[in-house]
């Protein structure tokens, strides 16, 4: 392991900027690409906003856990909440599925995520919690120069 | 996260600036909304070119004033969004609505929409 961050935040929707500002510097040192670096940041935010809004309600108690790890150019994080956790993961990774349409979730999160990292993984359990594990490999701009 | 609207005529003209979180969307929503039912208004331009980042409430928000407008039969465009929006909004079904210019350019379509 190259580097590890682990960052803790009350479901407040605040914070959403808070995860994506720690996860860029986090990134920063494998000079992504600016596409690459809009990819992982979409990832982080949809995953943090599901914790917040749907997990916790956004009531300003539960704790939101980000954890990411660097093994050479793959950072994986993984989203960690204590919420209420999704009765059926297969349904709400479903595009267009959301159970807040009337707060104008568009229920494109989870195809967005699994979209954009290389490897998606979701673990819920209703009234324990959700984990959220994803991993993404940064091809750097460095690294292109060289090969 | 801020954003101008600019009202011409029938054609609202809405820049976002910074950073487009569910946070900030539930800011500005109700302000975009309330300013845009006020006018007799068929087009949103949304002009995305300052935007540096949106996630899927930004789908959420367009899609939103889409429904509004739909009861004016009104139309959408969103202009300049970067890669990772424009695939965002591929995968959201809103492609067809995306379009690459000057806003002059987009305020011209509109109308040879509208018009023609």
């Amino acid at each position: 392991m190259d580097n590890e961050m682990t960052l803790s935040f009350v479901a407040l929707s605040e914070n959403e900027s808070l995860a994506r500002i720690a996860v860029t510097s986090f990134v920063a040192q494998l000079d992504p690409t600016i596409d690459e670096l809009s990819e992982f940041k979409t990832i982080v935010s949809e995953a943090v906003s599901n914790a917040i809004i749907h997990g916790y309600d956004e009531d300003g108690k539960g704790i939101v856990t980000v954890h990411a790890v660097r093994e050479g150019d793959v950072v994986s994080v993984v989203v960690k909440d204590e919420g209420k956790g999704i009765p059926d993961i297969q349904k709400a990774m479903e595009p267009l599925f959301t159970t807040k349409p009337d707060m104008e979730r568009s229920g494109m999160g989870f195809t967005i995520m699994e979209s954009f990292a290389d490897h998606l993984q979701v673990e819920s359990e209703p009234g324990v919690g959700t984990v959220v594990t994803f991993s993404k490999k940064f091809h750097s701009m460095k690294m292109k120069q060289i090969s | 996260m801020n954003y101008e609207i600019n009202m011409e005529n029938d054609i609202a003209i809405i820049r976002l600036y910074g950073e487009l979180d569910h946070h900030e969307t539930e800011k500005i929503r109700n302000d975009i909304s309330k300013t845009i039912m006020k006018g007799k208004l068929n087009t949103i331009i949304w002009n995305l070119e300052r935007l540096n980042f949106m996630d899927s409430s930004g789908v959420g928000l367009i899609l939103g004033r889409m429904r509004e407008l739909s009861a004016v039969n009104g139309q959408t465009i969103i202009l300049n969004p970067s890669n990772t929006m424009k695939k965002i909004f591929q995968y959201s079904g809103l492609s067809k609505f995306v379009m690459e210019g000057k806003e002059e350019e987009a305020i011209l379509y509109a109308r040879g929409i509208v018009n023609g």
